[in-house]
């Protein structure tokens, strides 16, 4: 008796928590829902209902927008998997050394990268604009790539040593006395190992490369160069009352993120569920 | 000698680092120097540089736009810092109460989802909610309090500030709550179970056991909150540029606007500065008294 009664408080404790998280999902993905039903709105049925769903659907929209902003999605993937990954290849090196070896002025040289952390972009935003000004990179990929790649060296350096130290010695001891070399423990071992972490790392890369809006305000002046969220900034002042196309376009903008997100979504949130940042 | 003779036995392990320090040298560690040199100077970018010691910093705290951006900035922070400790606890909390593994995955799912919409979409979003005019917000005041209850959100003086403390209302955020939630799975179910003999349940257990033992991830936010927050500027770029009049002005937007609108670059590095001086000390002080048994890695 007892016992079943604990059991159906317990039901009755899962269904209220379900309804209030459920509430809560719903609140968060309302602007996103709403962005949704605007974009496939004409004008008409955008001042009339704005904030429901309305039929027909005007599919156009996204025809329309694809031709202002398309160019700046292909820059925005192009730039922002270039920097993941050649930023979590060079940080993946130096974490792999710093992991694994002795050497002298090893703590200096970590303690320096580490100290990086505490810089804010407030203050490297402006001269890194007139380094890169000076080195003549304004307008060109180059500005939107080697600036990221730097920038994603301590975080990754530091979580990627944590994962490499975790792994166990055995493995690379054994793969040592089989005679392999350095760089193939490396890719045969350790990587295929990380590949959780490294994963998460290469999302936060791209994710942060992709919605990064102030670098490339001010780097960037060429139409054809500019990432997708810089575009938006503009082509929404350009275009405030094209609302279906507009709106259309801010759907294009996450539409190659979902599609990252849907092919590592369980790498992710079980990558930072599980400790991937330790506390 | 010894190190010598080790540093050139082990020679190769440097060329992995080269890569990195090349990068950072030129992109990470040259720059904060140069705006630091730079601050003490008068100078628009392009022609030679004045020498004029302390004024920028001395100019700085006399003028009213950036004063008066401290003061937004730090209502904007102790807000963002409040809901951004406490609403995704509570989440976290709702969640690994959960019975069903399922339903757990589907919520941390659900949560981190809106992550692939850029922040400043986001952002552009809420401006409509917040629409004078036609906005959602300003639809559902009206329809509960009639038409005196309308605001003008981003347009009024004395509501733009909380506009954008409205923004992205509830404010689960989904990293968040993931990084809660891993400190709460680190709970070992004998310590759960022990507790839940002894009548430590809802309530008492959050209060007794889960948040303490959560401690670790609290102050990791607060000092990623505090870092994050004292730079934020770039929805008030994009939504206001500070206005109406100075009412959303923060320090970071002074400084892109002394930097890009008005050449003024000794003036806008000394902002930088003053910036990163701030989140030092926060930084210190996290270090020296916060700190706890946890380690940050």
């Amino acid at each position: 008796m007892a016992k079943q009664s604990l059991k159906y408080r317990i039901q009755k404790m899962d269904i209220g928590i379900n309804i209030i998280l459920f509430i809560l999902v719903l609140l968060t993905f309302y602007p996103f829902m709403a962005m949704l039903f605007m974009s496939l709105k004409d004008n008409p049925q955008f001042i009339h209902a704005r904030w429901v769903p309305t039929l027909p659907l005007h599919f156009e929209n996204y025809a329309y927008a694809w031709k202002a902003v398309g160019q700046f999605v292909l820059n925005s993937i192009f730039v922002s998997s270039v920097s993941a990954i050649g930023g979590v290849f060079f940080a993946a090196l130096s974490a792999y050394v710093f992991a694994r070896f002795q050497f002298p002025g090893k703590t200096v040289l970590y303690m320096l990268i580490i100290s990086l952390m505490m810089i804010p972009g407030v203050l490297t935003l402006v001269p890194q604009f007139l380094l890169v000004r000076d080195l003549k990179l304004l307008d060109t990929y180059w500005v939107l790539i080697l600036p990221y790649l730097a920038g994603a060296q301590p975080f990754g350096i530091m979580l990627l040593r944590t994962f490499f130290e975790g792994l166990p010695h055995e493995l690379f001891e054994s793969a040592r006395l089989d005679g392999a070399n350095e760089l193939s423990v490396m890719r045969n071992i350790a990587i295929p190992l990380s590949m959780p972490i490294i994963g998460t790392l290469m999302i936060m890369n791209v994710t942060g490369t992709w919605n990064d809006v102030l670098w490339p305000s001010v780097t960037i002046s060429n139409v054809k160069l500019k990432t997708i969220v810089f575009g938006l900034w503009s082509f929404q002042s350009q275009y405030y009352s094209s609302w279906g196309p507009l709106n259309a376009a801010y759907t294009i903008s996450a539409i190659p993120l979902i599609i990252m997100f849907a092919f590592t979504s369980r790498l992710f949130v079980q990558g930072l569920t599980s400790g991937a940042l330790k506390v | 000698m010894t190190v010598l003779r080790e540093f050139w036995h082990k020679k190769h392990l440097y060329l992995f680092l080269i890569p990195t320090f090349t990068l950072l040298i030129i992109f990470s560690y040259y720059p904060p120097l140069f705006a630091i040199y730079n601050s003490f100077f008068q100078w628009n970018g392009f022609s030679a540089r004045v020498f004029i010691g302390i004024t920028n910093y001395v100019q700085l705290f006399q003028d009213a736009r950036f004063v008066g951006s401290i003061g937004n900035l730090l209502i904007l922070l102790g807000w963002s810092l409040a809901i951004g400790l406490s609403v995704p606890l509570i989440v976290a909390e709702l969640i690994f109460n959960l019975k069903s593994s399922k339903a757990s995955y589907f919520y941390r799912l659900m949560f981190i989802l809106p992550m692939v919409v850029p922040g400043l979409v986001g952002t552009f979003l809420w401006r409509f909610i917040l629409d004078p005019n036609v906005g959602l917000l300003n639809l559902i005041l009206e329809a509960i309090g009639g038409p005196e209850w309308r605001q003008p959100w981003l347009g009024g003086t004395r509501t733009a500030l909380i506009s954008f403390m409205i923004m992205g209302f509830p404010w689960v955020g989904g990293t968040s709550v993931l990084i809660y939630l891993a400190g709460l799975q680190g709970i070992s179910n004998e310590v759960i179970d022990a507790a839940s003999i002894d009548g430590a349940v809802g309530m008492t257990r959050f209060l007794r056991i889960d948040l303490p033992l959560v401690m670790g991830q609290v102050k990791l936010m607060l000092i990623l909150g505090v870092i994050g927050g004292l730079q934020a500027f770039t929805s008030q770029l994009v939504l206001t540029n500070g206005g109406p009049g100075y009412a959303t002005m923060m320090p970071g937007l002074v400084m892109y606007q002394e930097a890009f609108q008005y050449n003024r670059i000794g003036y806008a590095n000394a902002i930088g500065v003053i910036t990163f001086l701030v989140i030092l000390f926060f930084t210190f002080l996290n270090m020296k008294y916060v700190r706890s048994s946890a380690e940050y890695y």
